[in-house]
């Protein structure tokens, strides 16, 4: 490796001493390489004791990752509830993994450990201790998705970026790939020690002490030196396996007398860690937060043939041409032009570059760049470089792993486990099973249906409703029997498990997830379909009532609460049906009709496209005072009154608004017809808009038409004042405003009409077709004439 | 040294090339001039050393290494390179840099166009021999793709897509057997390729589907894409280092003004990318707006300080030249460019005296 001479110089690199009675072993998180040496490094030492990196809530869980029956990726999953606000103010919940594959040295560790029947230990400080030592937005604090296995240090130091531009590399993954993972095979343990132990140093050197003390570095350092001390105190022969950032910490820490650590007293309930089964693919997400390695899948399978072979000579060579080839299948497959001559040219572009870069063999780098050259076809751009993607994905893997040992189950999934087993339920099957739930006819239907629905509102992909009433919608309410395909995945575990700070229940995590997102002060709208959530899920909602009225209060968007108020009016309406025990729902949804009340006026004039939403809120808002509401009939009446009276309003509205008075009080059937004069007389852009009068009036009132003939005769002039243009122009609110009649009521209406040009209704709909060559004779005679006239022919 | 406007690479940097053939101590590929390290050390720059100490490269081409270092084992192998991608990417400059470097001969060019006919590409006849003897050697006048087989070089193939495509097709047989078939000759007309030719085309993005290359052919060449340069700042060190060169040939006398430099190489950054610095949208011009167009304008713009200024460059005459050359073929990139000024004068990062300037001579853009 090409060396920046004066930082070197400059610090002491830890010497690979076997006599010692402690050996720090540097690592990388999933690193194939250093999981070869170190068990060469464990083979040459032997030690009495291995320490290791890592949380030590989770001691008594390192037999259960050793365990033979497990299957990787695995993971530890720590979560600390943070009720005493130690961490931060926001009594926040936190929880990250400690992902472990194959290729992880910390895993091979452990394992070498219980194949030589002696003890491995977690040092590193506990989960909650290690969040309350931790700056905000620092370390384990950031809001993105967290690992504990973070190598971001070695990456993000200055040192490192000028040794990218001395050693011509594009990124750390080539960087660490060519000088470490590749070159690192052919190099002794001493020299690999070595090599690793002065890039740490250097880069430990080069990052500020005030750093390491904001991201928790420093705390958790102070107390693995603590362990390391005991444990010497005990055994004679200690190795120490942590990130190599630590490695030079430690080394300084140990020389002198280590302070020790004051612990918190947390409560039991409030921190915790499990195994849990983890994927490639989760594995290779977090590497973007520069925790552990990229394309997990094809180190893992690169350190399963070093523990196979005798020499790691050809290991690349061939793994990456296994690779190569399965990228071409798998391109081949989705129809994209990939010959065997495509492999050979990539193939020797792949040991070309190797050569040129002074790498043994090629790796993933080299391996992206055959593919690039050779199976990219023409101008790379998203659909031509699809070979590339497949590579990814298969390098990244796609297996999931299993946790033998099942004492440890994560108290989400134990519960999960339990309903299924009670409710009967067969999830463990490939293909996806059906259930049918019959919800007021059967003594399961219900539950099963709420379990149902809390598993999906927790995310988890278990299950999906195929048929059933749709609430949310509001259609199929008749429904009464809901169908349901499930299947557990191992992404529902996953789910699962990630919920468990939210409870140790289904109904615990949804109860407080439906708590969380009402807090962040939702629109009502949102409000309201939570609730409609919590209702079928049969999650009482009483508990947040209180902050159910303040969003009520604090909404100012008339659609908003006008929607709320049809989920509040169908929730009461069926909670009977639904045995939902309730006494929240009645006070909110008077609470919307008052708001929405006091507005409408101010909503006489609405845009286009708002008017028919407002009609339906008008509506709906005159059906609660015959049913639910009577008593307030007279405050609707006096608002609409007001709407009416306004100078600008939306004819739609205007008509809705009327409809609804006239059936308050038949004396103001008078008025109507008194407004659709009005619009009859004015322009011709105005008495478009009678159609659109009509249209909202007959949605409210369509028993007006019936009552006499004067709208029947208005509509007619109406009809008959308008150019054919004009006509196809108001043709589809007029389709609509007689789409509220019923079949029966049309015939009706459609009798009367005839009845007023003296024509029997019979006569219009049995008139014999005209001869279809009488009728163009007809057309062609029609224009003759009219040219004869010299007139222009419409 | 005689004087030229453009002399070819090996010509222009005759020294440097000679330097590293002279230290290289790398494995070559047969008939190469330099190793493969030596050719990338040629175009990424960078430092080694020589018995009388270190010596330093420029690096000449930005933007991809790793690209780079795919095309020289692309072409030290049996597959074409073609590099395509934007007009301005520097394609050509990279398959010229490349000629020279492995074959010490950079002018093996066939420049593609709607009239490209075979024979340019392979052969043709001096008439007036071939009338007096015949069919034979000395009447026959070999086209790059002839020459660089015979020679062992490579053979240029520049703008490939503009050639119709059975022209293009005749390539085929040439890639996969490496022998060209003169039928004139008889038993002699069998020409088979000396180890070291290869091909490197170039294909423009923006002449996509004019003349859409085959399968076949597309089967025989490694692609690179070359992308615009991303980075401003590299961008910028571009337009001063080839205005720089563009002058010292001239022998313009003016220094280059790294501000005005970065002034343009922001506007055609983000008029290309269609998002400024800070995040608002603007329209893209149907202009290619490539860095070797950026570099055009400066230059265009230094000439006017130097023949009629005083020196300094004017943002009246910048604005002017980039006028001239956004909007080429289309009246609403006029639009667009005046959007840009518009967006540009609200925006905090261009608040200097110089942008305030530049961006208030936006009344010139009609």
């Amino acid at each position: 490796m090409e060396r920046i001479p004066e930082l070197c110089e400059a610090v002491e690199i830890i010497p690979f001493d076997l006599s010692s009675p402690v050996l720090l072993f540097p690592v990388r998180h999933h690193s194939p390489v250093c999981s070869y040496h170190l068990l060469k490094a464990i083979e040459l030492y032997s030690p009495e004791i291995i320490l290791i990196e890592g949380p030590q809530d989770a001691n008594e869980l390192i037999p259960v990752l050793t365990d033979d029956r497990t299957e990787l990726p695995c993971a530890i999953y720590y979560y600390y509830k943070d009720k005493k606000q130690l961490v931060s103010e926001e009594a926040a919940d936190h929880s990250c993994y400690y992902p472990f594959l194959y290729s992880s040295p910390e895993y091979n560790a452990m394992k070498a450990a219980s194949e030589l029947g002696i003890e491995a230990r977690f040092i590193d400080l506990p989960y909650s201790e290690i969040l309350i030592n931790t700056e905000g937005e620092q370390g384990l604090r950031k809001n993105e998705k967290q690992s504990y296995a973070d190598d971001g240090r070695l990456v993000r130091s200055d040192y490192f970026k000028r040794l990218c531009e001395k050693t011509r590399v594009r990124n750390f993954e080539e960087f660490w790939e060519k000088y470490f993972e590749i070159s690192g095979l052919e190099l002794s343990t001493e020299d690999l020690y070595k090599q690793l132990m002065t890039y740490c140093t250097l880069i430990r050197h080069s990052t500020p002490r005030q750093e390491l003390i904001a991201d928790g570095t420093a705390a958790r350092e102070q107390f693995m030196a603590a362990n390391i001390k005991a444990a010497m105190k005990e055994h004679s022969r200690v190795l120490v396996v942590t990130g190599g950032f630590h490695s030079p910490g430690l080394f300084e820490l140990l020389k002198g007398k280590v302070p020790e650590t004051k612990l918190h007293r947390i409560p039991k309930d409030c921190t915790g860690c499990f195994p849990a089964a983890y994927s490639y693919r989760s594995a290779d997400a977090l590497h973007g937060y520069s925790s552990g390695m990229s394309y997990p899948g094809f180190y893992d399978n690169i350190f399963k043939r070093l523990k196979r072979a005798d020499t790691p000579k050809g290991i690349y060579s061939d793994e990456t041409l296994t690779l190569l080839v399965k990228a071409a299948k798998k391109s081949a497959e989705k129809d994209l032009a990939v010959s065997v001559a495509d492999i050979t040219a990539a193939r020797t572009l792949m040991s070309g570059l190797a050569a040129l870069r002074g790498i043994p063999e090629p790796g993933m780098s080299e391996l992206m760049d055959g593919v690039t050259s050779a199976f990219i076809k023409g101008e790379k751009t998203i659909s031509s470089s699809m070979p590339l993607e497949y590579l990814k994905q298969l390098a990244i893997g796609d297996g999931v792993g299993k946790i033998g040992d099942l004492t440890h189950t994560p108290p989400l999934v134990a519960d999960f486990e339990k309903q299924c087993h009670a409710l009967r339920l067969k999830p463990e099957t490939a293909a996806p099973q059906e259930a049918v739930c019959g919800l007021f006819t059967t003594a399961k239907g219900l539950p099963l249906s709420r379990f149902f629905h809390r598993m999906r509102f927790l995310g988890t992909s278990f299950c999906e409703r195929t048929k059933g009433p749709d609430l949310h919608g509001s259609t199929d309410r008749s429904r009464v029997r809901e169908e349901w395909s499930y299947r557990r995945s191992p992404a529902v575990d996953a789910v699962l498990i990630d919920r468990t700070t939210d409870g140790f229940t289904i109904e615990e995590a949804c109860t407080n997830i439906v708590k969380r997102l009402l807090k962040n002060g939702p629109g009502l709208d949102t409000a309201a379909h939570i609730a409609v959530e919590c209702f079928l899920m049969g999650i009482s909602i009483e508990e947040e009532a209180e902050q159910l009225t303040r969003i009520a209060a604090a909404d100012g968007s008339f659609f908003s609460v006008g929607s709320a108020l049809g989920y509040f009016k169908t929730l009461l309406e069926l909670k009977q049906l639904y045995e939902y025990p309730d006494e929240t729902i009645l006070p909110l949804l008077t609470r919307c009709f008052d708001k929405l009340v006091l507005m409408l006026p101010a909503m006489a004039n609405v845009p286009d496209e708002k008017a028919d939403e407002l009609c339906s809120i008008i509506r709906r808002l005159f059906a609660l005072t015959d049913s639910l509401l009577p008593d307030r009939r007279p405050q609707l009446t006096q608002s609409l009154t007001e709407l009416c009276s306004q100078t600008e309003k939306h004819p739609a509205v205007f008509g809705a608004a009327m409809g609804l008075l006239c059936a308050v009080d038949l004396s103001n059937q008078f008025a109507a017809e008194r407004a659709m004069r009005g619009f009859l007389r004015g322009t011709a852009e105005i008495k478009k808009q009678g159609a659109e009068y009509l249209k909202g009036l007959f949605s409210t009132a369509r028993d007006i038409v019936f009552s006499g003939d004067d709208f029947l005769l208005m509509t007619d002039e109406l009809l008959r004042s308008m150019t054919s243009g004009d006509f196809i122009e108001i043709l589809p609110s007029l389709k609509l405003a007689f789409s509220y009649f019923t079949p029966q009521e049309i015939d009706e209406t459609a009798e009367a009409i005839a009845a007023l040009y003296d024509a029997d209704a019979g006569a219009i709909l049995d008139d014999a077709a005209i001869d279809e060559q009488l009728y163009s004779f007809g057309r062609q005679l029609d224009i003759e004439i009219t040219q004869k006239l010299g007139g222009e022919h419409h | 040294m005689e004087q030229f406007i453009k002399p070819p690479v090996e010509v222009r940097y005759k020294d440097e090339l000679e330097l590293l053939a002279r230290n290289d101590h790398g494995r070559r590929p047969e008939n190469w001039k330099l190793s493969p390290n030596a050719v990338r050390l040629f175009i990424l720059g960078g430092e080694f050393s020589t018995a009388e100490g270190k010596v330093r490269i420029r690096k000449k081409f930005y933007g991809n290494d790793a690209l780079v270092e795919r095309a020289i084992i692309t072409l030290a192998g049996s597959r074409g390179l073609m590099l395509v991608g934007e007009p301005g990417t520097a394609k050509t400059m990279l398959s010229e840099l490349l000629s020279a470097a492995c074959c010490g001969v950079s002018t093996n060019t066939v420049q593609g166009t709607a009239g490209t006919t075979e024979d340019m590409i392979k052969y043709s006849w001096n008439y007036a021999l071939l009338l007096s003897k015949g069919p034979c050697r000395q009447a026959l006048v070999p086209a790059p793709l002839l020459i660089g087989m015979e020679k062992g070089i490579f053979a240029r193939f520049e703008e490939i897509t503009r050639t119709p495509a059975e022209i293009q097709d005749s390539l085929i047989s040439v890639m996969s057997d490496q022998i060209l078939n003169i039928p004139e000759l008889g038993d002699e007309g069998l020409v088979l390729a000396r180890p070291g030719f290869n091909i490197i085309g170039t294909a423009n993005t923006r002449d996509k589907g004019v003349n859409e290359m085959s399968g076949a052919l597309k089967r025989r060449f490694n692609f690179e894409t070359v992308e615009p340069i991303a980075d401003v700042r590299l961008e910028k060190e571009i337009i001063v280092r080839e205005a720089e060169d563009m002058a010292a040939a001239g022998h313009i006398d003016c220094p280059v003004d790294t501000d005005v430099a970065e002034l343009l190489a922001v506007t055609y950054h983000e008029l290309r990318e269609g998002v400024t610095s800070e995040g608002t949208v603007v329209e893209k011009p149907a202009a290619v707006m490539s860095t070797a167009e950026a570099v055009s304008v400066y230059y265009q713009a230094l000439c006017h300080a130097w023949y009629y200024g005083s020196g300094r460059i004017e943002p009246a005459v910048l604005t002017q030249s980039l006028l001239g050359a956004v909007c080429k073929e289309n009246r609403d990139d006029l639009e667009k460019l005046r959007g840009y000024f518009r967006t540009a004068s609200k925006e905090q990062s261009k608040a200097g005296e110089l942008w305030k300037e530049y961006l208030s001579c936006a009344k010139l853009l009609k």
